[in-house]
């Protein structure tokens, strides 16, 4: 890692600043006396959530993928708040997205296409949240940004820990 | 980046060429504009594809509907050495294929008009044309006139048929190339992408190398973003490399964060300690906390990197806590 003055309002800064402000909250909410796996593995799960969380809407919804992991966030916390309308809702509003892009996907393999690398597309396409809803073009694209967001926030928890 | 800046001109300009097709079929103004784009300054090399198309496209309106008008058009562009072809060239061909259209439905006048033009005109071309697609002009007026029927459609078929027949008889083949592929990349102003010898050169075709083009540069990119592909060839291999990486990020990731569960409380998060530590040195007093979690998630993923023995994140961020532990002790 190359030891550079951080430009304030790049994506470093402020993931960090998000994800610490998160992991306080998280501290502060839930003081940890004993250190019992149950414990430790909600903590976990918030942490995670909060890592996901910072960093996707640090990303300004820009990229799809973060478009993607937010809204997948903000359904998990409305299927926690348990409203069963608002989830039918969703999930109907989200099937009908995936559906019309699958359809659109298909339609544009079938036009001829040349699509060189088929298995791998798909593997890439479970791992990119969001990623179903693209072609191969704007899918790359999405990774790059992703892998570049994920090595960003792989960094900043090795040193916050 | 050259095609890719061509080809946003081409798109704008191609749309404001549609727009005015469909505004106005008037036979006053055909002539002149035909004239006046023709007399327009432009490129910078006669060489260049588009300078050619200034020819090929007059040439196919001509052959295809009134040899005289056309060849009228064909007088004064090996005149001008000079085309901007890329910046005319799609109002050019609106503005043509109009004119074909036009010419059509009011063929006599129009004819009428240019009579007396062609005797000197086809003297002019023979002499100053150094183009080849000219000579075999007259060859194939006689063939396209009978095909002269309906508007739009059919003329855009034809045109294209009759440009390639010209391509065939044409013996610089790279220009051949180049025709080919401009005389396509009229057919969509929008696309406007050179063709290679060799290649095929139908619209579909060309979209496709446009995508694969693009799609290729991704993959450059994110070559380089992902450590050790730089060296492996084959897409699949490559992108099988990606998926690997992007696994090992997103598991690296939830490990980091369980560890921030387990370690959590004894941290004092101070930002002003954290962005210093840019440069991978770790905070004081929590090593022995930090050793032991941090052994099973390096065994856990280095496990994925069976094929590779590349030294990789983790054992970079070992170091420095090695370090400090050499330290310490």
């Amino acid at each position: 890692m190359s030891p550079h003055h951080l430009n304030p309002s790049s994506l470093k800064s402020r993931f960090t600043t998000r994800f610490l402000r998160a992991l306080t909250n998280i501290n502060a909410q839930n003081p940890i006396s004993s250190s019992s796996p149950r414990e430790i593995l909600q903590r976990y799960r918030r942490i995670k959530v909060a890592a996901d969380k910072s960093m996707a809407y640090s990303v300004r919804s820009r990229r799809t993928w973060s478009r993607a992991m937010r809204w997948k966030l903000r359904s998990r916390s409305w299927r926690q708040a348990s409203s069963v309308r608002r989830l039918k809702i969703t999930t109907t509003c989200h099937q009908a997205i995936m559906k019309k892009t699958a359809h659109e996907r298909e339609s544009k393999t079938t036009t001829g296409e040349e699509v060189g690398f088929g298995v791998q597309t798909d593997g890439l396409r479970e791992l990119v949240p969001g990623g179903e809803a693209m072609d191969i073009c704007n899918l790359l694209d999405e990774t790059a940004h992703y892998i570049k967001c994920l090595t960003t926030q792989v960094q900043r928890e090795q040193i916050a820990s | 980046m050259e095609p890719k800046a061509r080809t946003t001109e081409t798109r704008s300009n191609g749309t404001t060429s549609d727009g005015d097709e469909a505004v106005a079929l008037e036979s006053l103004q055909f002539t002149d504009e035909i004239h006046r784009l023709i007399s327009a300054p432009s490129t910078d090399n006669a060489s260049s594809f588009t300078a050619l198309l200034e020819l090929p496209a007059p040439q196919a309106v001509e052959l295809l509907h009134s040899p005289e008008s056309a060849k009228l058009i064909a007088a004064p562009a090996p005149n001008v050495e000079d085309i901007k072809g890329s910046f005319h060239f799609p109002s050019n061909t609106g503005l043509i294929e109009r004119a074909a259209r036009f010419s059509v439905f009011a063929g006599d006048s129009n004819n009428n008009n240019n009579k007396t033009g062609s005797a000197e005109t086809t003297s002019n071309n023979s002499s100053q044309n150094p183009q080849k697609e000219v000579k075999s002009e007259p060859a194939e007026t006689e063939s396209c006139q009978p095909l002269v029927s309906d508007p739009t459609v059919e003329k855009r078929s034809i045109k294209r048929k009759d440009r390639e027949k010209k391509v065939k008889g044409s013996t610089k083949k790279s220009k051949t190339a180049a025709n080919e592929s401009s005389e396509d990349a009229e057919k969509l102003p929008y696309v406007h992408v050179r063709a290679r010898r060799g290649q095929a050169t139908d619209s579909h075709s060309l979209a496709e190398r446009a995508r694969r083009e693009k799609i290729n540069a991704r993959m450059k990119l994110l070559q380089e973003l992902v450590p050790g592909c730089n060296k492996i060839s084959g897409t699949a291999l490559v992108l099988d490399e990606i998926i690997n990486h992007v696994q090992s990020l997103q598991r690296q990731v939830e490990f980091l964060s369980m560890r921030l569960a387990a370690v959590n409380p004894r941290i004092d998060f101070n930002l002003d300690s954290i962005f210093t530590a840019e440069s991978g040195s770790l905070m004081d007093g929590n090593f022995p906390s930090m050793v032991m979690p941090l052994m099973w998630p390096e065994v856990q993923v280095n496990g994925n990197r069976q094929q590779y023995q590349q030294q990789w994140h983790f054992d970079a961020i070992q170091q420095p806590i090695w370090q400090h532990c050499t330290r310490i002790k």
